[in-house]
């Protein structure tokens, strides 16, 4: 990713940009979960659900990048609409959705290593899969070489070669009977919960070709292009994942006993339909998966880290370019620690919602800024207009807040873990805010106050749940660690009630 | 006053101690190389709520010993 390389891109240019984006290792790992685990067979019709919400959110997308094609997708669309925290909280959401991204994709390349090895040799398999802390922080390392020295990836290529793995595998399960049964969902709550949850779990499969709307400003004619190209990768990669999905099912059923060893719902099947070839291909395609979108989170992250740095949210520092390769070194190493740490941390399943409800924040919010910019400035040319507004928009925020409460009513303990940490986030990005951007004394002081009550709190809670869970051997540290809490909130409160009166 | 100041200086320390301490720990159960399953009874699946918990009181401790030691300092 080198700094002001301008280039114009045609309308296939475009398509292929939005496919490479979306198209990527999310298919090797999310199917597993949402059918062994999940939905089973309706899974199917819960991507297919997905194309049509992304569908949705993707007609606003159109009009803002029609609107607004400068540098910077989401977080400048919020910007003009909102500016602020709203457009604050948008850049550092998608860059969290980036960060869960790549860090999924690094477990989905270990995996794909130990799948690969597995064909050859079993053995060599497990010492991989003993060791995919070491791997993951190696190949890190490797992509930050490599993103700070600014390799530009064959996006044409790998696209290209993926759709060819896919046609093969579905010309080749003509000779198969398949059979899917249950592919709609049954009409009861409790299935519609688990098909809106599998849903949601599904949804970062295609958020990926956000990846066109980064490439906006680089497109000829964006007004038409841009709209044209989100639709027609919309429709391609719906076709494509619901047949590979449809396929992968009809050959695979749900109920087959599994350990945590065995390859992945797309891997099986493969090996099922093309033999051991089948296997190698697919795994060789998930570890190139794997690495390009780490790759290309790492540029993501870099952009937005820089973008937020260049408009004084985040310390200068971010923004500062390698003096050779021009690239955003610092950006680059800073974003690359969040992907060891939570790619390290090997929960496939929390990540991938994770990275699910990120990306519904960012789409909620782009929803709204939709909204708000045609009230705000209804005279913007827009060269292209999403049809059936407000519906449009409104069904879009509508959908993304449903997906983000299915999980946690299905009572998935990832989902729970996730959305807490989603929050847990946004309130860091609060105080991170408000401390860079507060800059008179009163609200110095107002700041302190919500910190030494946060932790006030935190103490109090700490102190309780010791006595509650905490093992008997950490007891009295934690409520030392408790007590010390308290008091130190209580002297920064007391501290700055005072300066405030 | 000056009590204060002092207090105000031992507290933040110590809170920024436990802040780092917390932050070292959240890192040593990501690594695994503690594990959660002797440390706290808790299936592994609890990991990552944990390491998010435990990161999040650190950075709060570590924000709120700051502006204890910025009020010692003056």
């Amino acid at each position: 990713m080198l700094l002001g390389n301008e280039k114009k891109l045609g309308l296939f240019s475009a398509v292929i940009n939005g496919l490479g984006g979306a198209i990527g290792f999310e298919i090797f790992v999310l199917l597993n979960y949402a059918y062994f685990d999940l939905a089973g067979p309706s899974m199917i019709s819960a991507l297919f659900f997905c194309g049509i919400i992304n569908l949705v959110t993707m007609l606003s997308y159109s009009e803002l990048s029609a609107a607004l094609p400068e540098v910077g997708g989401e977080y400048t669309y919020t910007k003009v609409a909102f500016g602020g925290f709203i457009s604050f909280m948008s850049g550092c959401l998608r860059w969290l959705a980036s960060i869960f991204g790549g860090a999924l994709a690094t477990l989905v390349f270990v995996d794909q290593l130990g799948v690969l090895f597995s064909v050859f040799a079993p053995s060599i398999q497990d010492l991989v899969l003993a060791n995919t802390a070491l791997l993951i922080i190696g190949l890190v390392i490797m992509l930050i070489i490599l993103a700070i020295r600014g390799i530009e990836e064959a996006t044409t290529l790998v696209v290209g070669a993926f759709l060819a793995i896919f046609l093969i595998f579905l010309f080749t399960s003509i000779g198969y009977s398949l059979t899917p049964q249950n592919v709609i969902p049954e009409v009861s709550p409790n299935s519609l919960v688990v098909f809106f949850a599998t849903t949601a779990y599904l949804f970062p499969m295609f958020v990926g070709m956000r990846a066109l709307i980064a490439s906006a400003p680089q497109i000829k004619n964006p007004g038409k292009n841009v709209p044209r190209a989100l639709l027609i990768t919309t429709v391609v990669l719906t076709v494509v994942y619901f047949a590979v999905a449809y396929v992968s099912v009809g050959v695979i059923p749900s109920d087959i006993p599994r350990t945590a060893a065995d390859p992945p719902l797309l891997n099986l099947a493969a090996s099922t339909i093309l033999g051991p070839i089948g296997a190698i291909l697919f795994a060789i395609a998930g570890i190139f998966a794997s690495v390009s979108s780490v790759g290309t989170a790492m540029s993501v992250q870099a952009s937005i880290l820089g973008g937020m740095s260049r408009d004084g949210y985040l310390p200068k520092l971010l923004e500062k370019a390698h003096r050779k390769f021009g690239t955003r070194y610092i950006a680059i190493i800073a974003s690359s620690l969040f992907v060891v740490f939570f790619g390290t941390s090997g929960a496939v399943v929390f990540l991938g919602y994770a990275a699910s409800f990120g990306s519904l924040l960012v789409f909620a919010i782009v929803n709204f800024s939709l909204i708000q910019l045609r009230r705000k400035q209804p005279r913007l040319e827009r060269p292209f207009k999403a049809p059936l507004y407000p519906f449009t928009p409104i069904a879009g925020v509508v959908m993304s807040v449903l997906l983000l409460t299915f999980p946690i009513l299905l009572g998935d303990v990832n989902a729970g873990s996730a959305l807490i940490s989603s929050l847990g986030m946004i309130a860091i990005v609060l105080v991170t805010y408000y401390l860079r951007m507060v800059k008179r004394e009163v609200d110095f002081n107002r700041i302190r106050v919500a910190v030494g009550g946060i932790c006030f709190g935190a103490g109090v809670s700490l102190i309780i749940i010791s006595f509650i869970i905490i093992p008997n051997s950490l007891k009295i540290i934690t409520i030392l660690f408790g007590f010390a809490s308290t008091v130190a909130g209580f002297f920064n409160i007391l501290g700055s009630t005072r300066k405030i009166d | 006053m000056k009590t204060q100041r002092i207090l105000s200086a031992i507290i933040g320390i110590t809170q920024a101690v436990i802040g780092l301490f917390s932050g070292v720990s959240a890192i040593l159960l990501g690594l695994h190389i503690i594990e959660i399953k002797e440390v706290l009874t808790s299936p592994p699946e609890f990991l990552v709520i944990y390491i998010l918990i435990i990161g999040l009181f650190s950075l709060f401790s570590i924000i709120n010993a700051l502006f204890l030691i910025r009020e010692w300092r003056g």
